[in-house]
């Protein structure tokens, strides 16, 4: 038996819930970064999937501007979270509740 | 066959993104990250996009995930202690929103057609050559944004990493040592002797100048 296109998008949409409960449930700034790592990355899967389905190299190239955008977020979020640990030294998101650095 | 490979990396895929937000320590979760990432990597190469498959490996689990692991090992992060707050009517929201997911996965399983993938043989979509060629043609008003895009946030990840130093207009460097402000030191008293002296840290220029006590570091303005 095959792999279906409903496996992938169940799986990636698996995937991407996890990452919404991990944002939702987490306190330390870190963690919540990998989840919103692990979402974009759901997102990556349904992207290839469709992209295999209709046989289309679009979406490949979605993936790779996502993949390029999320290493940009990766490099200015963790020196957004290293400014913020210097002044609370703390990494609790509810620590952070002020935008004044 | 490739059912049984897409149901072992899927459960891999799921376990470790369980363990993403199960886990109370960081870096716990940074590895279990990576296990998510490879497996999203194999689950590519089954879906013939053996170019995103490698950049997934090389971008993902290589650049982006050691650079969160250096963060957490920077800071030195401590484990997660429990949830002050209590949940209370966030439970029963849960619950519906829970129900929605489960829903929207139940339709996408019985209204998606049954067709499986097309089967091709000479099918050069995914590799890197018709990524490159749509890339740098018809795609490239977006690759030339992205290379912006990275530009910006080479500047600003340093603006923000950078250790602000918050000079009042009086002080003055002492080579060698850090900041003292100029009004703790009496530069008269030493305009006779001009022989250089080595320090390492601001109470050890404060001794040698004979200053009580410098400005408390950890002290905000």
């Amino acid at each position: 038996m095959e792999p279906q296109l409903s496996w992938y998008l169940a799986l990636s949409a698996v995937l991407f819930t996890i990452g919404v409960a991990g944002v939702i449930i987490k306190r330390n700034v870190i963690a919540m970064f990998m989840c919103i790592e692990l979402m974009l990355n759901a997102v990556n899967l349904t992207f290839v999937s469709f992209a295999s389905f209709f046989q289309d190299v679009t979406g490949q190239l979605f993936v790779f501007i996502v993949m390029t955008v999320a290493a940009a977020e990766a490099a200015v979020g963790l020196g957004i979270i290293i400014a913020i640990f210097r002044n609370r030294e703390s990494l609790d998101v509810d620590d952070a509740s002020i935008l004044k650095l | 066959m490739l059912a049984l490979l897409f149901i072992l990396f899927a459960g891999l895929a799921i376990g470790c993104a369980l363990a993403v937000v199960a886990q109370r320590n960081p870096l716990y979760s940074a590895i279990s990250l990576i296990g998510v990432f490879i497996s999203l990597a194999c689950l590519y190469v089954m879906l013939a996009a053996p170019f995103i498959a490698a950049v997934q490996v090389i971008v993902y689990a290589g650049a982006i995930m050691v650079l969160v692991v250096f963060v957490i090992m920077l800071l030195n992060v401590e484990h997660e202690d429990a949830r002050r707050t209590k949940i209370g009517f966030l439970l029963p929201a849960a619950l519906v929103l829970a129900a929605v997911l489960i829903a929207e996965v139940a339709f996408i399983l019985v209204s998606v057609d049954k067709a499986s993938f097309p089967t091709s043989s000479a099918s050069s979509i995914g590799s890197t050559a018709s990524i490159g060629s749509q890339l740098f043609t018809t795609y490239l008003l977006p690759f030339e944004i992205t290379s912006i895009l990275l530009l910006m946030a080479i500047v600003g990840a340093m603006t923000l990493a950078r250790r602000t130093k918050e000079l009042s207009a009086n002080a003055r460097v002492i080579p060698g040592a850090q900041l003292l402000a100029a009004n703790v030191v009496d530069s008269s008293k030493f305009l006779d002797d001009t022989t250089a002296i080595e320090t390492d840290t601001v109470d050890e220029a404060a001794s040698l100048l004979g200053i009580s006590s410098p400005r408390d570091p950890s002290e905000r303005d």
